[in-house]
């Protein structure tokens, strides 16, 4: 299998896909079914990764891309994960011209509203899955709050539950 | 307007160290590009952020793409595209490499859930900052009977994003706002 010919297999994925794990039955079929360079077994890890790194959970692309081919997979991966993201810049060009009719503000702020609802739903077994000891909660409440009455960093508030857990674990 | 190098830590920091998929990640940039910078008004991130909801593939970047191209061009556009996913994809790979070791560390795992948890707790800030400024006196209802029935449609009845973002547009298309 050729580089490029691996880039287009995961290209094809994440183009078939608007969010999350939605690109995985296309992977199935090509990666698994079709080409074999990966196993179900594989294919399950690189899911479980992609919702333990940080980041969009979409990178588990990129473990896959490591499970076909190493390296050179991990890079075509990459690549084929930037490449649709570039398609926003036209749409951004048609569409600002067009942001000044009112019914044009009113459809995006109605998209924004519709956007929140969705991540909101498709989050929630995330959240159910998270919180399962009151520390947990008490790390979920905690984050709420600083972030929604406070200017703290939303990277220190991550990374300090991230270290209480782990000092949690030392007592 | 934010120098390259400002722009490009934002993307880099907020990109590479929020956990819980791209919804957090945005809600963080969000926190961070419009409420406590000002670097983007609420409507331009309204624009990106529901065309980066739009473009096929990973939403999270084609957001990054998007606001950082209002705000600096092709230039900020490429510079954060790459500064979000380069360090990110790094991480996962290193992950995958030494999945079976990672997998079996308590501290690691101690770490991950910890940050998991907070990421519960970032999904619903950025539920209600995304939300709040569409609640203005007059259009609480418009803004609710959205919110609930994207909630509706996607939860309940399993709805695919985009059919859910095509009703919110053909609502808010047609149901005017109130002005304050």
């Amino acid at each position: 299998m050729t580089f490029l010919t691996l880039y287009w297999l995961l290209l094809k994925a994440t183009l078939s896909s608007f969010s999350g794990l939605a690109a995985l039955p296309v992977m199935r079929n090509d990666l698994v079914l079709h080409t074999h360079l990966i196993t179900d077994r594989e294919l399950n890890t690189a899911v479980a990764i992609g919702r333990i790194t940080p980041g969009p959970k979409g990178l588990y692309i990129v473990s896959a891309g490591y499970y076909a081919a190493g390296t050179e997979g991990v890079f075509a991966a990459w690549l084929a994960i930037i490449t649709p993201a570039l398609l926003v810049i036209p749409l951004l060009q048609f569409a600002a011209k067009r942001t000044k009719d009112p019914r044009v503000q009113r459809t995006l702020r109605a998209v924004v509203l519709a956007s929140a609802g969705i991540s909101l739903s498709a989050t929630l077994p995330l959240g159910a899955d998270a919180l399962q000891s009151p520390a947990a909660w008490a790390f979920a409440i905690a984050s709420l709050g600083l972030l929604v009455f406070t200017k703290i960093d939303t990277t220190v508030v991550v990374l300090g539950c991230a270290l209480i857990n782990v000092a949690l674990l030392v007592h | 307007m934010p120098s390259l190098a400002r722009l490009s830590f934002i993307f880099f920091r907020i990109g590479n160290f929020t956990f819980g998929g791209g919804a957090p990640t945005t809600a963080a940039l969000q926190r961070e590009l419009v409420a406590n910078r000002h670097w983007l008004s609420e409507e331009d991130f309204a624009l990106s952020y529901a065309l980066a909801r739009v473009t096929p593939g990973t939403n999270l970047f084609a957001f990054c793409t998007a606001a950082a191209w209002q705000m600096r061009g092709w230039q900020g556009a490429i510079s954060a595209l790459v500064v979000a996913s380069v360090p990110a994809c790094a991480i996962t790979w290193a992950i995958t490499a030494g999945f079976d070791r990672f997998s079996s560390n308590v501290w690691i795992a101690a770490g991950i859930a910890g940050a998991l948890a907070s990421s519960a707790g970032i999904l619903v800030a950025s539920f209600w900052l995304l939300v709040r400024p569409a609640l203005t006196a007059g259009n609480r209802l418009r803004a609710t009977v959205i919110v609930l029935a994207s909630i509706a449609l996607s939860f309940w009845l399993q709805l695919a994003p985009i059919p859910v973002l095509a009703i919110a547009a053909v609502a808010g298309w047609f149901w005017p706002e109130r002005s304050a």
